[in-house]
């Protein structure tokens, strides 16, 4: 899950109405959902009858594989939440409160981030010591059930994630408003914002090829050091680890509007084959948006369980699995979408053989370039990915 | 059982075998052994052998003789119908020496048997007969004025008035324990008359003894005077200590199990107490009874045959047992082959054993059950209530029954919650305490002084006072006793807390030997989980509570003379356990309804607490009226609550009514200290 606390917590707490900015007809309609559950409220207490709310469930049992269209969808299972149930009335007045911190965002058309609405929300109730929220981890879900309940995205509530990831390459964009050639970033690269959609981030112009996209930073130094997305007329990204929903999301527009491939280039353990996992096929916890986010087409580039052999690294980079890493990698191996999937069977089979992990770094040990200029040149040039 | 008949006190020692075979060097002739063989006076047995009646040490000393002589005063009122009223007077007179003074407002005693009574051991009236009292084998008192006598020296001093106008016996006796007889020592062998005048106020009052004329009444009402009554002073070498087997305690007990009884108490530190009646009926007189055939053994049909004069068996059987028709005495005398014309005198050896196990072998209707007189479920909870704190109260008698042959009935009460005694002990009191232990960690004073305190209590006394466990009590600094006491007010107790258990004999409070006696036995099996309490496996449950038990009997089968635990037989532990389990369950109801109280408290709680903000959440998200939305969740709320609502007095505590609980039951609330009997439903 992408969550991390940028700390924007801005200044626009106080209750009091601002001006009420310009409302695009997105913001119309969610406002109309946002009132829309509150007239529920009311209806049913004045028709004495307890409130509810049935909020569609994020849970695994609730997701599941659909093998036509490759990525993971959320099911029709309902959690209903009540207020009149001990185990969920505080919750049932979180989801309440979080629906009221948003349209108070979309009126005011502002947006924050999931630790600023936390804050924005988290006061004492009257004549108790209790928090609305006692930290950050209690409103965050609320904040996915409130996406599911509404049927709304996240930025459609006026709430981002943190920023996590880098893009750099042969394509020009226009963040609101800003035109950004990203082939002219320097060593720092463009920030992928949280928001991407149409109404922010346009692509102006691409003569990219391809995505290379690597797993974190200091990979992504390397190839950004040695100009390989210059040499190979690519865009470079990465997700700094899991890709956060900014990155996933420009990554599937990206591919589906320009029409580039995506390859991916993550370390050979089964964390790296969730990522890609989760950029393939989308996850569980965000399955009601896994058709805006998962790329069924992306390819797994590398690292392979059998580069130890075929790059002939030393010993020493080796790094034992853990029994953690053994139940994850037999997990991983049985999700449908890896079942019948005979190379990744092979794979996964392989590193459980081997009983030890690579990570992408350890290429240095043939030489500190060796991973822009000879390991993935030859992957594309042989097609030699997992699917 | 060793009833102190005194046929068993004959010690004879089996003369060595003299067989011819050579052997070692012969050391004695029989002839010179038998100048050493004698008679053992009964006296000298128990002088040698003293802890067998509870004079193991002088703290227990002390105990057991305001113990006997309170023990007799009670039943001495009981049986003459008077509504006992007891003084009981200890006080210090030099260093590990206590004058303890006793008297009562029984019907007093007649000049020739004060002597007997209070100075020759195994006199009395309650052996040969088999009717339900205190005392059993006329041991007690004259062992604690022979106790009195060896330590000190001093004669037991006896006062006794049988009316108001006739003049009071005193008696100085003393016990000669080689005769076992008592010496008269004043009035030169004869005892002296007091008038009931000025003068015989002044005699007593010469003489180190008092006596205690007039009933208390309240102040500007005319006192009114004893009538009769017995008062026995016993000066003896003994050590005052509160806390667990104390006199103190005995007497708190002592007032729990006989709420018909007054107890004026004034300890050696002159503190003055009264535990006041909190009835003012008479326990229904018990009956005597014959023994019961079942109940019989061998030797003593044999004794009883011999007594039988010149009877048959027929009118032997019918005559000396109870429950036994001529029609029975017929079937006992076919089953053994012997006719019911047969002179009971004639009856030898083997026909006797013929006629036991033909006793046993007949169907004989239980014992009559009216020699008992329990306590009552009502007085139990009052006696209960009245010295034990807490919030809720119960008490079971059962029906009685039968162990060989004696009859006997078992009655439980209950009190759950309330203060711990460590609570209820003062500053002045704990510091007197700490000064009289000879404990030698505070960790053990505080276990040893406390009932109803574990050592799980103890440490977390300790670690609230910041003191080690192994400090000694002796060494505790000014400052720190303050500590101590602030730890033992305010550290909550009541998880750590051990139940209490009082035990009870004939009214009598059993204070020693827990761990032998089958009452303590019968708990520590009964499965207390299931009532909602705390237990590990094979001991006492855990929880602020407090089970008195009473086992009325006949003849109460105690482990020794000293009657401190009760034998654990099967007929008895069952009734225990029935009895037990009844105020369980009871209590386990209690528990569970309080549990969903607290629940429901708990669930609308929540509820309210969130009611306003999501209030608020609605308004702002669709405009509607604040309050209106509170308002109409508020009663949303109400009604989803109603069925508690109902049972919610205005403090959000469920008001219960013992009604539910099948009677016998008291909850104190707190807003309602009530007086003793207002909620007893009976």
């Amino acid at each position: 899950m992408a969550k991390k606390k940028s700390a924007n917590s801005s200044s626009d707490s106080n209750r009091a109405k601002a001006d009420p900015a310009k409302l695009s007809p997105q913001d119309k309609k969610t406002l109309g959902s946002l009132t829309g559950l509150a007239d529920g409220v009311v209806d049913l207490a004045h028709k004495s009858r307890a409130p509810h709310m049935d909020v569609p469930s994020r849970s695994l049992s609730n997701a599941r594989y659909n093998k036509t269209k490759r990525y993971i969808e959320m099911g029709n299972n309902t959690t209903r939440r009540e207020l009149f149930n001990l185990s969920q009335a505080k919750s049932y007045m979180q989801t309440l409160l979080v629906s009221s911190g948003c349209k108070q965002l979309i009126e005011e058309g502002k947006t924050t981030s999931i630790r600023g609405l936390y804050y924005l929300l988290k006061h004492t109730i009257d004549g108790t010591k209790e928090e609305t929220f006692n930290d950050q981890a209690e409103s965050d879900p609320i904040i996915e059930d409130v996406e599911v309940l509404l049927n709304a995205l996240r930025e459609e509530l006026h709430v981002y994630a943190s920023n996590r990831g880098t893009m750099v390459g042969n394509i020009i964009i226009n963040d609101s408003g800003d035109e950004i050639d990203c082939s002219r970033m320097g060593s720092g690269g463009y920030n992928i914002p949280s928001i991407v959609e149409p109404e922010v981030v346009q692509f102006v112009k691409c003569s990219a090829k391809f995505i290379l996209h690597v797993e974190k930073d200091t990979v992504w130094r390397r190839f950004n050091e040695d100009k390989f997305w210059r040499k190979h007329n690519c865009i470079l990204t990465h997700g700094g680890g899991q890709p956060p929903r900014g990155v996933r999301r420009l990554l599937h527009r990206l591919h589906n509007e320009l029409g580039l491939p995506i390859y991916c280039v993550l370390d050979n353990d089964p964390w790296g084959y969730y990522i890609y996992s989760v950029i393939k096929q989308g996850s569980i916890n965000l399955a009601f948006e896994s058709k805006r986010m998962a790329i069924p087409e992306a390819k797994y580039l590398g690292l392979r369980s059998i580069d130890f052999e075929r790059c002939n690294l030393s010993n020493s980079v080796q790094i034992r699995l853990n029994d953690n890493d053994r139940k994850r990698a037999k997990q991983i191996a049985n999700y449908p979408w890896f079942k019948d999937k005979p190379k990744w069977q092979k794979e996964i089979k392989k590193l459980l053989d081997n009983d030890f992990k690579l990570e992408v770094e350890a290429l240095i040990n043939k030489g500190i370039s060796f991973v822009t200029e000879t390991y993935v040149p030859e992957r594309l040039e042989e097609q030699d990915w997992l699917d | 059982m060793s009833n102190g008949s005194v046929d068993n006190v004959e010690l004879v020692n089996d003369a060595p075998r003299n067989g011819s075979a050579p052997g070692p060097r012969r050391r004695a002739t029989a002839e010179s052994m038998a100048a050493q063989q004698r008679e053992i006076s009964v006296s000298e047995f128990f002088m040698k052998n003293r802890h067998l009646l509870g004079f193991d040490n002088p703290r227990k000393a002390l105990l057991t003789t305001v113990k006997e002589a309170v023990d007799n005063s009670l039943d001495a009122c009981e049986e003459a119908g008077i509504l006992p009223e007891v003084w009981v007077h200890i006080e210090m007179v030099g260093e590990n020496r206590f004058k303890v003074g006793v008297q009562d407002n029984g019907p007093g005693i007649v000049k020739k048997q004060i002597p007997s009574i209070f100075g020759k051991l195994l006199y009395g009236s309650k052996f040969h007969r088999l009717r339900m009292s205190r005392g059993q084998q006329g041991i007690g008192i004259s062992a604690a004025g022979m106790y009195g006598l060896i330590t000190t020296g001093k004669p037991v001093k006896i006062i006794s008035k049988t009316s108001i106008r006739k003049p009071a016996h005193y008696f100085e006796i003393q016990i000669d324990p080689k005769k076992n007889k008592p010496e008269i020592l004043n009035g030169k062998g004869e005892g002296v008359d007091i008038p009931p005048n000025e003068e015989g106020r002044k005699y007593i009052a010469d003489h180190g003894i008092e006596w205690v004329e007039h009933y208390e009444t309240p102040e500007g009402q005319k006192p009114e005077p004893l009538a009769s009554g017995t008062r026995v002073t016993i000066e003896l070498e003994a050590i005052y200590k509160r806390g667990r087997g104390s006199v103190d305690e005995y007497l708190e007990q002592t007032a729990i199990a006989n709420p018909h009884v007054t107890l004026h108490y004034l300890d050696p530190d002159g503190e003055y107490r009264t535990y006041q009646r909190s009835s003012q009926n008479m326990p229904p007189e018990p009956k005597e009874i014959k023994p019961h055939p079942y109940g019989v053994e061998l030797g003593r049909l044999v004794a009883m045959l011999k007594d039988a004069d010149g009877a048959t068996l027929s009118q032997f059987f019918t005559g000396s047992f109870s429950r036994v028709s001529p029609a029975v005495a017929r079937k006992i005398c076919e089953t053994a082959n012997l006719s019911v014309r047969t002179s009971a005198k004639k009856v030898g050896r083997g026909e006797a054993d013929a006629l036991y196990k033909a006793i046993q072998e007949t169907k004989i209707s239980a014992p009559t059950t009216d020699c008992i007189s329990p306590i009552g479920e009502e007085n139990l909870l009052k006696g209960l209530y009245n010295v034990v704190p807490g919030e809720f109260f119960c008490s079971a008698t059962r029906p009685p029954a039968v162990y060989r042959g004696n009859p006997f009935q078992v009655e439980v009460a209950l009190a759950y919650g309330g203060v711990s005694n460590v609570k209820k002990v003062t500053l002045e009191a704990l510091r007197e305490m700490l000064a009289e232990s000879d404990a030698r960690t505070l960790r053990q004073f505080i276990i040893s002084s406390f009932d109803g305190l574990g050592a799980d209590a103890a440490d977390r006394i300790l670690k609230a006072a910041e003191m080690p466990n192994r400090m000694s009590p002796a060494k505790l600094k000014k400052g720190a006793v303050e500590q101590l006491y602030h730890a033992m007010q305010h550290v909550n107790l009541s998880e750590g807390a051990t139940m209490q258990v009082l035990r009870y004999a004939n009214r009598v409070p059993l204070q020693f030997q827990p761990a032998a006696c089958a009452i303590t036995q019968a708990i520590m099996q009964t499965n207390w989980r299931s009532y909602g309490l705390s237990q590990s496996r094979g001991s006492l449950p855990n929880g602020p509570l407090t089970v008195m038990v009473h086992l009325a009997s006949v003849w109460v089968p105690f482990t020794s003379e000293s009657k401190e635990a009760i034998a654990d037989y099967p007929e008895i532990a069952k009734e225990l356990r029935l009895g037990l389990q009844t105020v369980g369950r009871k209590l386990g109801m209690f528990l569970r309804r309080r549990l969903k109280v607290k629940q429901e408290v708990e669930r609308r709680a929540i509820f309210m607490r969130y009611l306003g903000e999501v209030a608020g959440a609605v308004s702002a998200l669709n405009g509607s009226d604040r309050d209106k939305v509170y308002a109409d969740l508020l009663r949303v709320a109400e009604r989803k609550t109603k069925e508690a609502d109902a049972k919610f007095d205005k403090h959000g505590r469920r008001v219960e009514t013992p009604e539910e609980f099948g009677g016998n039951v008291l909850i104190v609330t707190h807003e309602s200290p009530l007086p003793a009997g207002g909620a007893v439903a009976s």
